[in-house]
């Protein structure tokens, strides 16, 4: 049952506003992939195109090996699980549940058996003859999971579908969510502007800007090693620095940021360091140190935060403006001058200087 | 509620309420009245002038007319009004702006305009039936309460769920009807009713387009009120508000009068 | 579901519809009065070089502006005791109003040649108080045809203004008060302005209503007060003078529409929601 979805140099346009450009992306059986990013960024779009409700300009979509791309929507057997759960408000739960089964001719004491057993399985089946409007926001994704579910599609999408839902039902049900998939082993996509719910239930994550994907790996890879500025700062990496290389010494390669300061950095510990790149940090990745003659980048003091595990400055450098964290044990003074110095493990170099 | 009402305001609220009501009851009393010339309140109590309607041929017809023309122009405005309806929601990047002003036009037009036109172009340019003129006035005149009713039905319904039907395996123009349509189907109905009322009432359009045999109800008791001024009228007048709150009444048993008050 | 004219196909019958059987027509009538053998604006220099038609033009206007303003203010305060009014009694409220709108205009009309006739009620209940002896003519008056329209057009004032001031929050009312401002402060420094857009909508519909009515002012005004529609009338169907009634449409339409148009500008322009 479960197959690969091949999407091939997918483009699509709104009118004449091009909103997705030579998209590609594989998802291997059984694999759940997360396309992640800001609204407007395209993910929908794409989620809406595998589903046949939109049409692309160019490129093919394929699943197991069917092309799917001119294929109508209700011929291409996928499940999906919307934001707003999409019940059919005169239809009871059971029926709600029956209705993929019935659209394939299912006998109707066999349709029945079967939502039933798929009610069950999600915990609803006390509520089986209610209508959606008496549900709560939790059972209502339920059924909804329940429906896509029953009909057992080779592939299952899912459209923000948490997002409607309150801060602890949202984890609970990203667990069931992942759970079912699991047992099924269906092959899944699932959109979402929430980082934590993407890297947490997924296998991969397709990070997506202005209709491309920037990035596409594991949460693991994507949360550590950045490739590119835009996914380094949408992980997190606040602190982009732009560097030039002036010297190098065997390993040891000594750089120049703007306004002039150098720093020296390792490339065993750092890595291969082109000419021209970015060092991007969490502010974590910036120790702050009061000592004159540290290896880092001269810095005047701003406003100081209390974290919990350590304080956190607002830095000047000539650099621009950098967020970095100190020890606790030695709290610095808003005013004063410091070093930032890159922490290796807690940093990535980013090919080029733009932004 | 917290705001306080002045009682001069209160009563200004109410005179108006009787203004309102009041020459509904007349006329409901000169119907009944057991005289020949028509007088408030009824001289003696009879049925006799409403068994006088029927012995009228002209209301005979016309009153068949005037039903059969607010069922079919009623009919037709749905069947045309809801596809266009759903389009102007479901496909409106797809839509130019424009055509939904093109179907508030019979409502911008002044009626008795499209009567005179429709009369010249079609009627007599055309040489149309007048059946058929009056029923395309009709429906033009009933047209934009359809698109307009059943267009705020569908601005709040969550084309998602169209969507998932489909998803499901369920063709789009079945999932239309069984997806879509049950659930605007208050829509629907309030829109046959403001149409259908619309269409049996109407003067203006009919004007000029009724002839020779065939002719609608309001036109006749117009054209019978010039000649005549007896309880005939009165009690033609209300067996057509009896056929309206007949109308509202079948609607109300299966789905309430609630959406009126929206 | 792809298909890029889908929403085309389905909005064509109606379209079709209305652009055969009322753009066209609509068109050809105003065009005829253009393409006059006698010179191009030449119905028109007719129409407002007669001094009976200039009167029945400026009639129908009067009649239809006085019209419009008593409605207005019988409908703004009825509106208003309706949209205060316990959920019970405000349907009950809502409803008698519309009752009346469902009701056809010949039927209101004639309800009021009942009361206002020779031997009407109102007259039998002057003559029975001894008021007067002989009874009045109150027939076939501007006033008639004024009362009748006002009573046709108020429930309409009634349920477009309830549901406006059914949108101005209780708390905005309340906080009014709190800043010192008396009922009848409240009512004409918050609530009128928040109503504005509403009475602008209602006075169109009123006003586009009685412009071009033709059932009252025929029963109700008769010959003495012809009006634009029973006068459009009379020039096609009695007179068959196709051009002249043509002539009336037209200017009707171009009324009717810049009004519709400058009010709702202005209405766009006042609504303290949008700006």
């Amino acid at each position: 049952m479960t197959q690969a979805l091949d999407i091939n140099d997918l483009t699509a346009h709104y009118g004449s506003t091009k909103v997705l450009e030579d998209l590609s992306l594989s998802v291997g059986a059984s694999e759940l992939v997360s396309l992640l990013g800001a609204s407007g960024c395209g993910k929908t779009t794409t989620l809406r195109l595998i589903a046949g409700f939109l049409e692309p300009t160019e490129g093919t979509i394929r699943l197991g090996g069917r092309d799917l791309t001119r294929l109508p929507a209700h011929k291409r057997d996928i499940g999906l699980v919307f934001q707003n759960y999409a019940l059919f408000p005169h239809l009871t739960v059971l029926e709600n549940v029956a209705f993929g089964l019935k659209q394939r001719g299912v006998a109707s004491g066999e349709r029945d058996k079967r939502a039933r057993a798929m009610l069950d399985r999600v915990g609803l089946s006390v509520l089986a003859e209610r209508l959606p409007g008496a549900l709560s926001g939790g059972q209502k994704q339920r059924v909804a999971l329940a429906r896509a579910l029953v009909i057992e599609p080779p592939l299952l999408m899912f459209d923000e579908p948490l997002s409607n839902l309150d801060a602890k039902l949202r984890v609970d049900m990203r667990v069931e969510i992942r759970q079912l998939q699991r047992a099924n082993g269906t092959t899944s996509v699932y959109v979402t502007h929430d980082q934590e719910e993407a890297f947490s239930i997924s296998d991969r994550v397709a990070i997506m800007n202005a209709g491309r994907i920037m990035q596409f790996d594991t949460p693991e890879v994507l949360y550590q090693r950045p490739t590119n500025a835009f996914v380094a700062r949408f992980v997190g990496f606040e602190n982009l620095i732009p560097l030039r290389t002036v010297a190098r010494d065997g390993e040891m390669v000594t750089v120049e940021a703007a306004g002039g300061a150098q720093l020296t950095l390792s490339q065993e510990r750092f890595g291969p360091i082109p000419d021209a790149f970015t060092l991007a940090t969490r502010p974590d990745g910036l120790a702050v140190t009061p000592e004159a003659g540290a290896d880092g980048l001269p810095a005047t003091l701003g406003l100081r935060t209390y974290l919990g595990r350590a304080y956190q400055y607002q830095c000047e450098t000539a650099a621009g403006h950098l967020v970095a964290n100190g020890a606790l044990s030695a709290p610095l003074e808003p005013g004063g001058t410091a070093r930032l110095v890159p922490v290796p493990d807690q940093c990535c170099v980013l090919a080029g200087t733009e932004l | 509620m917290t705001t306080r009402l002045s009682p001069a305001l209160i009563a200004v609220a109410a005179l108006v309420y009787i203004f309102l009501v009041g020459p509904l009851i007349i006329v409901i009393g000169a119907s009944l009245s057991d005289t020949t010339y028509l007088t408030f309140p009824p001289q003696g109590l009879s049925l006799r002038w409403f068994e006088k309607i029927f012995e009228i041929t002209a209301f005979r017809r016309t009153i068949v007319t005037s039903l059969q023309l607010a069922f079919l122009a009623t009919g037709l405005a749905l069947l045309i009004g809801i596809p266009a309806a759903y389009a102007l929601n479901r496909y409106r990047i797809q839509l130019p702006s424009w055509l939904s002003t093109v179907f508030v036009l019979p409502i911008l037009v002044p009626e008795i305009v499209l009567g005179f036109s429709l009369l010249k172009s079609v009627a007599v340019g055309a040489s149309f039936p007048i059946f058929l003129s009056l029923l395309i006035g009709h429906t033009l005149l009933v047209l934009p309460y359809c698109v307009r009713v059943i267009s705020a039905s569908l601005a709040s319904f969550d084309f998602s769920i169209e969507e998932a039907a489909i998803s499901l395996g369920s063709p789009p123009a079945k999932t239309f009807f069984t997806i879509v349509l049950p659930n605007v189907r208050a829509g629907v109905v309030a829109a046959f009713i403001l149409a259908f009322i619309t269409s049996i009432n109407d003067v203006s359009t009919s004007l000029f387009l009724t002839g020779p045999g065939v002719s609608t109800l309001p036109i006749q008791i117009l054209a019978h009120v010039e000649q005549f001024f007896d309880p005939t009228i009165a009690s033609v007048s209300v067996l057509l508000m009896f056929l309206t709150v007949a109308v509202m009444a079948i609607v109300e048993r299966t789905l309430g009068l609630t959406f009126l008050a929206k | 579901m792809f298909k890029r004219y889908t929403g085309w196909t389905l909005a064509l019958p109606a379209t079709l519809l209305v652009a055969l059987f009322l753009v066209l027509p609509v068109a050809a009538t105003i065009g005829t009065t253009f393409v006059d053998a006698k010179g191009v604006l030449a119905p028109y220099v007719t129409f407002f070089s007669s001094g009976f038609r200039r009167t029945v033009l400026w009639r129908t206007l009067e009649v239809s502006l006085i019209t419009t303003a008593i409605s207005l203010v019988l409908g703004f305060l009825t509106a208003f005791v309706v949209s205060r009014a316990p959920g019970r009694l405000k349907s009950i409220l809502i409803i008698a109003a519309v009752f009346p709108l469902l009701t056809g205009v010949v039927v209101r009309s004639f309800a009021w040649l009942i009361i206002l006739g020779k031997n009407g009620i109102l007259n039998n209940f002057l003559v029975g108080i001894g008021l007067t002896d002989e009874p009045f003519s109150m027939l076939y008056t501007q006033g008639s045809v004024i009362v009748a329209m006002v009573y046709l057009f108020t429930p309409l004032m009634i349920l477009t203004l309830v549901g406006v001031l059914e949108n101005i929050p209780e708390d905005v009312i309340q906080a009014s008060a709190s800043l010192g401002a008396s009922p009848s402060g409240t009512f004409r420094q918050v609530i009128f302005p928040l109503a504005v857009p509403g009475l602008i909508v209602g006075a169109v519909l009123v006003f586009t209503g009685s412009f071009t009515s033709y059932a009252t002012p025929q029963l109700l005004g008769g010959e003495r007060q012809m009006m634009m529609g029973t006068f459009l009338y009379q020039r096609a169907m009695v007179n068959f003078d196709w051009v002249g009634a043509s002539t009336i449409a037209a200017i009707m339409v171009v009324i009717t529409v810049a009004v519709v148009l400058a009010m709702t500008r202005i209405a766009k322009r006042l609504n303290p929601m949008t700006t």
